[in-house]
């Protein structure tokens, strides 16, 4: 009762409904990947996926204290600031899922996204 | 076969449905407000509307509490100090009945009147300095909640002393979350995590039905280490530690959370306290006095207290938990440099 076509059609629905299903899912999960984000005065600056950095970059961050973000394979790191404190240069490195370092003067953020344990958050 | 492909279509159309459905409108964000990183996440419809809301109430709270910024009514009300009575919106006076509940209860460990002395050194400020004994003895004697007059009838409040000051900062971040949670559901919000530099509060659980696994933070780590793990819904968790804050000199680190009974930084033997609570306010102001109180007298205090459970870390690097969270306290110390230490 079928024709040729009304399958073609079922199954290519179908696929489609599962391909929004896998990259919504992907989406949501952000892959087994660590994305870093950088942020300053509440907009994203960069994006970058830290397991396919090829070579270690150095990424300008706006603001007025003049401040920068060290990206190699891996990590990612505030590296220079003349903020007063220079609390974001202090926490180093960051590598796992939930990692983060603030510049509260100049609004700036690095986090990596996600969370170690499968946290949904840290109280500090 | 029109109706095969035409119910083809709405099968498809239903599968998306749910798929879309089920990974929640959610919203998330970063902003810098009272002086800190505050981080949200929204699940639900409206959850940007929502958003948006709770950080423009943020902002309206930060601008009536701060004591950084000229013309809140902090400052007026401190101004006013020992001259005249002065009118007050009912967010700052909420904030002050609060204040002087949980002074009373905790003995004055906590007290917003300490103004002064977080002024002579310099906290929150980037001129950190020791003051003179003779200063903090004489600072001392402005320190007490009981001159804290409030009318709330006719919404005035009178500060009973020249020089007397309020300090809100232990208190308005824990104000402003409760205020959050409550934008949170009259949107129809039923799942929303909101963090205000450290103070976590949760509504409902998360969108697939488990709770929230919020970390203790490792006060001699990187941000972000934890020490363990309590999985929340409907609950507020405040930390107050020696690490959030803190200047060194000559070797010797001084944190922020001043003894209003010496006028010094807490000499209490703990490294932090977290305090769970259903309100943030609440958990706020207590974090800060059981740090002070120290671990025996702040686990008394927490018990005597119905639905507060408290976490404490001593200098000694051991955890302590009251009697309600043996079970909810997951111990995670990946430093291997900590002890969880089950009492009774």
């Amino acid at each position: 009762m079928f024709k040729k076509g009304d399958i073609i059609l079922i199954l290519s629905i179908a696929l489609i409904a599962a391909a929004g299903y896998i990259s919504l899912k992907i989406h949501n999960t952000g892959g087994s990947h660590r994305i870093a984000v950088i942020i300053q005065n509440d907009s994203v600056i960069k994006r970058i996926d830290l397991d396919k950095v090829k070579r270690n970059e150095k990424i300008k961050i706006p603001g007025k204290y003049n401040e920068t973000a060290f990206v190699e394979k891996g990590r990612i790191r505030f590296g220079h600031a003349d903020c007063p404190d220079e609390l974001c240069v202090k926490a180093g490195w960051l590598t796992h899922p939930g990692d983060m370092a603030v510049c509260i003067p100049n609004r700036a953020i690095i986090k990596i996204e996600g969370y170690a344990n499968e946290l949904d958050g840290v109280a500090y | 076969m029109k109706k095969i492909a035409v119910a083809a279509i709405v099968i498809a159309v239903l599968i998306f449905g749910a798929f879309w459905l089920k990974s929640d409108k959610h919203f998330e964000q970063q902003s810098f407000l009272m002086g800190t990183v505050i981080s949200e996440k929204v699940y639900g419809y409206n959850a940007r509307k929502a958003s948006a809301e709770a950080m423009a109430r943020i902002g309206e709270i930060e601008n009536t509490m701060t004591v950084n910024a000229q013309g809140s009514q902090a400052e007026a009300l401190n101004e006013a100090s020992g001259k005249k009575s002065i009118r007050l919106d009912g967010d700052i006076i909420e904030v002050l009945e609060t204040a002087k509940k949980y002074s009373s209860i905790s003995g004055g460990a906590f007290d917003v009147t300490v103004g002064p002395l977080v002024k002579a050194w310099g906290i929150s400020t980037e001129h950190f300095k020791i003051p003179e004994k003779e200063e903090i003895d004489e600072l001392l004697s402005l320190v007490n909640y009981n001159d804290i007059y409030i009318d709330s009838n006719n919404g005035t409040v009178r500060l009973a002393r020249e020089g007397q000051a309020v300090d809100l900062g232990a208190i308005a971040k824990g104000y402003a979350a409760d205020q959050t949670i409550e934008i949170y559901k009259r949107w129809g919000i039923k799942s929303a995590y909101i963090n205000l530099g450290g103070n976590v509060s949760v509504l409902g659980k998360k969108p697939d039905g488990t709770l929230w696994r919020i970390g203790i933070q490792n006060p001699r780590a990187a941000n972000g280490k934890i020490v363990g793990v309590i999985n929340i819904q409907d609950k507020s968790v405040v930390t107050s530690g020696d690490y959030e804050r803190f200047s060194e000199k000559d070797n010797v680190r001084y944190h922020h959370i001043l003894d209003p009974h010496t006028g010094y930084p807490s000499g209490s033997g703990l490294m932090g306290a977290t305090i769970l609570a259903d309100s943030s306010v609440a958990a706020d102001a207590l974090s800060t006095a059981v740090f002070v109180l120290g671990l025996e007298k702040g686990i008394e205090l927490v018990e005597s207290l119905e639905g507060v459970e408290a976490v404490f870390i001593t200098e000694d690097k051991r955890i302590y938990t009251t009697s309600g969270l043996k079970d909810e306290f997951i111990f995670d110390d990946e430093s291997k440099e900590f002890q969880y230490v089950q009492k009774r």
